[in-house]
């Protein structure tokens, strides 16, 4: 059986079902806005996690850190050139351990026609054994002769390119004197890598082929370093910092964390995220205020009522009760609504804004409905405290005696 | 062996301090009220009538003097043992009735039952003494505002008497009620007295006093006959 100051408090809030309901729509909006905001920023933290999240073990080692040294230093010998060279290479190999794996990586962009099309992208000149420690096929097979390509998932979708196509590489020149590849493999979508390698819009070649085409032997744009064990990343970073980068005033080499990459990116969207979970904080205050408007009418039009209650032997606890049951009321009430409306409105935001729902559901991402039911009840409850205070301290002669 | 009176004021006074200077409602009130009496306290309207009630009732603590009600002193009592007393220990019958407009006639005699045992009534109790005082099953599913003052009063004295008071404070009982069933409520009350409830009953109506079998007389906060 229900408690009575429960059935008394259901019973007011259905004799002035109007007045509660408008008070509860305060909570909906706040429940709603929190909601919502918390799942649109997290669904922003998630999306650009798993964008970011592959190569998220590697080390990307550039030769571009003298442009980023203090002011005043000098660029040595070993650096004036464009790439990692031999003499680097071999200290990353030595100073990153057993068991990491070391990609020297040619890059540079290019022009290129299939068929009769012409199209822009980025070659990349790697080892076939390192093609398959970071890459995926999603068809054909690897490299293995001196002409073979593999080309991303952009390339073969845009081109319809199919095993077997053949790609003349350099720009357009009227005559066919262009290097050709052979396509033997489409490489699964890489979206955007941590790793700088982004090889959705890229023809991968053999590094034989490259340097054959490009130049630049020993001249690696880029060496990246993927860890076997994640957690020792900032250790091996450490390692290979202190044996290449002897002079920490003029550093020869810039070498990328993209975990740290990652948090930095997750952390300013976090900072947002509570930004905007502050504003739909305001609209909860408010609807606050409106609570506790209404729990004071309803304590002032009752007055004669808790006179009676408190005469014939009610506790103060019991008084107090009641009112808090009619303040959690609207709260579950408007928790409720919001929650419903949150599911609803934060899955249009999210998809309107964010482009995919995919992480919507998510637990992370929906966590955000029961939390704003939850703060909306609590809010209610904390308006309903002074009213209900004030109701459980009346004097009952007083009471009785108003009209 | 004495008696210990049920009610006892020992030169009891109020005082209310007001802008004008105090006001003295109770004036070194002294009185003893035995178990099983029906008293009727009268007076002109500001002769302190109310305010004993309130006092007997222990919706108020005197100014000084001391009050004992079932031979405790209402002053040493805490908040809630006051609480507790008036729910247990008394009933109050009031002129306009005061029934709680939310619930049915029948959740309004439940109600003290529920305060005191923490739980709905099972025992049947509620209705049984809804019967005795002539309101039916149908006529207490109804709310008081479906309800006559006749049956409204029958329905507060039922709320009054559900805890098996010692003492009911009656204030005014029929004041709200036509001649007839005024005496109809008065007869109800005689009945409570005769069953050994001690009555205290507020009247400005002589012949209403005259169920009574002791007059108490007020006048400027002192009594003047009893």
């Amino acid at each position: 059986m229900r408690d009575i100051f429960f059935d008394l408090s259901v019973r007011s809030v259905r004799l002035n079902f109007l007045r509660s309901m408008l008070a509860s729509i305060g909570i909906v909006i706040g429940v709603v806005a929190i909601s919502s905001m918390g799942m649109l920023g997290t669904n922003m933290q998630l999306q650009v996690k798993d964008q970011l999240s592959t190569g998220a073990d590697t080390l990307v080692i550039t030769n571009d850190a003298v442009r980023f040294g203090p002011p005043g230093s000098t660029i040595d010998s070993s650096s004036t050139s464009t790439g990692i060279t031999k003499t680097q290479l071999l200290k990353i190999k030595q100073s990153a351990g057993t068991g990491n794996t070391i990609i020297p990586i040619y890059r540079s962009s290019t022009e290129f026609t299939l068929g009769s099309v012409n199209g822009r992208g980025t070659v990349y000149g790697l080892a076939p054994n390192d093609v398959t420690s970071f890459l995926t096929l999603s068809n054909g097979t690897n490299l293995d002769g001196m002409n073979d390509a593999l080309v991303g998932s952009t390339i073969a979708s845009n081109f319809n390119v199919k095993i077997g196509s053949r790609i003349h590489i350099g720009k357009a020149n009227g005559s066919e004197t262009r290097p050709v590849v052979r396509v033997v493999g489409i490489i699964e979508e890489r979206g955007t890598s941590s790793d700088n390698v982004n090889t959705d819009n890229a023809i991968v070649v053999s590094r034989d082929w490259y340097t054959d085409h490009y130049g630049g032997e020993d001249q690696y744009t880029q060496v990246n370093v993927i860890v076997k064990d994640i957690d020792t990343i900032s250790e091996v970073k450490t390692a290979i910092d202190a044996k290449v980068n002897k002079d920490p005033d003029s550093p020869v080499i810039r070498i990328q964390d993209a975990s740290s990459r990652l948090s930095s990116i997750t952390s300013t969207l976090s900072t947002m995220t509570t930004f905007i979970l502050a504003i739909g904080a305001i609209s909860l205050l408010v609807a606050a205020t409106s609570i506790f408007n209404v729990m004071m009418m309803s304590v002032n039009e009752r007055v004669q009522e808790i006179g009676i209650l408190l005469s014939i032997g009610t506790e103060q606890g019991e008084v107090r009760r009641m009112f808090l049951y009619e303040a959690l009321i609207l709260g579950i009430l408007g928790g409720c609504i919001g929650g419903i409306c949150s599911l609803v409105i934060g899955y249009s935001v999210v998809g309107a804004m964010i482009g995919s729902t995919a992480y919507f559901f998510l637990p992370e991402s929906i966590i955000y409905i029961p939390a704003g039911m939850i703060i909306g009840i609590v809010v209610c409850i904390i308006s309903g405290l002074y009213p209900a205070w004030r109701a459980s301290n009346m004097d009952p002669i007083d009471a009785l005696r108003s009209e | 062996m004495t008696e210990i009176p049920l009610i006892r004021l020992a030169d009891v006074s109020k005082v209310y301090p007001l802008e004008s200077g105090d006001f003295t409602a109770l004036n070194h009130i002294s009185l003893d009220i035995m178990e099983g009496e029906f008293v009727a306290l009268m007076g002109p309207s500001g002769s302190g009538k109310s305010t004993m009630m309130n006092q007997i009732g222990i919706l108020d603590v005197p100014t000084t003097g001391e009050l004992y009600i079932a031979g405790k002193n209402v002053a040493r009592m805490t908040k809630l043992e006051r609480t507790h007393m008036r729910r247990d220990t008394i009933g109050y019958i009031f002129q306009k009735f005061y029934l709680i407009p939310l619930l049915t006639a029948y959740e309004n005699v439940e109600y003290p039952l529920i305060l005191k045992y923490k739980k709905r009534d099972t025992t049947g109790k509620a209705d049984a003494i809804l019967n005795s005082v002539g309101i039916d099953r149908v006529m207490s599913a109804h709310r008081p505002t479906q309800l006559s003052g006749g049956q409204q009063q029958r329905v507060a004295i039922a709320r009054a008497l559900v805890n098996d008071p010692k003492i009911l404070l009656c204030d005014e009982p029929t004041g709200n009620l036509d001649r007839k069933t005024g005496y109809q409520i008065m007869e109800i009350l005689v009945g409570l007295y005769e069953k050994g409830k001690t009555v205290i009953l507020v009247t400005h109506d002589p012949k209403i006093a005259e169920y009574a079998k002791r007059t108490i007389t007020l006048e400027d906060g002192r009594i003047v006959e009893s």
